[in-house]
């Protein structure tokens, strides 16, 4: 169901899940239990995730973006940010805004391994990287559109799949590694640079077509 | 478990992905007009012709940029072909005003033709949902119109073998245009 009542009771729903997901699971005893907390039909809230759990950590998914989302609004990088600057803080502020349900994280990444659950693993991943490219004001509209979003999904995997087992105060060392992954990039990004400045002091030799006249 | 994509009752999602469609396949193929007219000026620099094609450059040239800004505000995919249309573009500039000025005005013909039926058929898909973007798109086929009379007066019918060679670049532009839209 796509209508905006629907969208906003699955939001709900959601929010009401994730301190049970600790103990339950993404399942469905968790989701009726979250139904009977936030005052919906067990019924209606059944329909509302017509695909059962997988249904439930989409959403999850989904609403971590939006969350992300409002607060990089509500909060505006400083002015003089870099892009990657700017996709760095989107990165933090996401973790920050999972850092209460990292185990509800976990059960859903273990859902989403599943391989009946792998294209939505990839879109939801997808969906991230593409919200997160967005909300950094990226303007690409030629085929960095596409590098950007596969580089960050890496970066973004990576960090999440990290960061679950980071015992460090205050996620220190999933900064450090999100930092270093950040580095490799930057440096990539700098080689093809040197790379594309080289060929092009290269001779053109569509200039020896050129009419003379 | 079968997840049902769509339920009965949902709002149409169909609405926003053809409008994403539309921006897709026009934006690449501003961006291929624009190569076509860069590939044409590599070639004529200095030929007789040169100024009325940096011209028709400079106004797509203007339309890229307006739909560039238009495909990130409606956060639409751009073509996954991008290089593919810079690259076939620039190469059809290039080929074409190899075979001469003639040649040259008569690709510029044939390409304007298409896009010029086919703003007109996107403006008519959108009737009244999206009245801006309509506007901006007969826009846009106003200086398609316009690029296809100068074209013509500078001789393009005149070259041997016309509607052949027309209708074969259309041809191409008509496939790339349905390829645009869904990749």
């Amino acid at each position: 169901m796509r209508s905006p009542l629907a969208l906003q009771l699955r939001e709900r729903l959601v929010e009401a899940i994730l301190p049970e997901v600790a103990f339950d699971g993404w399942s469905q005893h968790a989701l009726k239990r979250a139904a009977r907390k936030s005052g919906i039909e067990e019924e209606e809230a059944l329909a509302l995730f017509p695909g059962g759990t997988a249904s439930l950590v989409e959403e999850f998914g989904r609403w971590v973006d939006r969350r992300m989302e409002e607060s990089l609004l509500r909060a505006p990088p400083p002015k003089g940010a870099s892009l990657s600057q700017r996709v760095r803080r989107a990165l933090i502020v996401r973790l920050e805004i999972m850092a209460p349900w990292r185990e509800a994280l976990r059960h859903a990444l273990a859902i989403l391994a599943l391989p009946q659950n792998g294209p939505l693993a990839l879109r939801l991943l997808y969906e991230s990287a593409d919200r997160i490219w967005y909300a950094a004001g990226d303007e690409a509209t030629d085929f960095s559109w596409y590098t950007k979003r596969l580089t960050l999904a890496a970066i973004l995997a990576a960090t999440l799949l990290y960061w679950l087992d980071d015992r460090s105060a205050n996620f220190v060392d999933t900064l450090g590694f999100l930092d270093r992954r950040l580095e490799d990039v930057a440096t990539f990004g700098a080689a093809r640079q040197r790379l594309r400045s080289f060929f092009s002091a290269a001779p053109n030799p569509l200039r020896l077509f050129r009419l003379p006249n | 478990m079968t997840r049902p994509e769509r339920l009965p009752g949902d709002p149409g999602a169909d609405a926003g992905a053809e409008l994403a469609g539309m921006l897709r396949v026009d934006h690449a193929g501003e961006l291929g007009a624009k190569r076509i007219y860069e590939g044409q000026l590599a070639i004529l620099r200095r030929g007789r012709a040169a100024a009325a094609i940096a011209r028709m450059a400079e106004r797509e040239e203007a339309h890229l940029s307006e739909f560039e800004r238009l495909i990130c505000e409606n956060r639409v995919r751009p073509s996954l072909l991008t290089p593919l249309w810079s690259m076939a573009g620039y190469g059809l500039g290039v080929l074409s005003a190899l075979l001469g000025e003639q040649a040259a005005m008569a690709a510029t013909v044939a390409v304007e033709e298409v896009i010029e039926r086919h703003y007109e058929t996107q403006a008519e898909r959108l009737a009244d949902t999206e009245p801006a973007l309509k506007e901006k798109l007969l826009a846009f086929r106003e200086d398609e119109i316009a690029h296809l009379e100068v074209a013509l007066k500078e001789g393009a019918a005149d070259l041997p073998g016309f509607p052949l060679f027309s209708a074969a670049i259309k041809a191409g532009a008509r496939l790339a245009i349905a390829i645009a839209e869904r990749v």
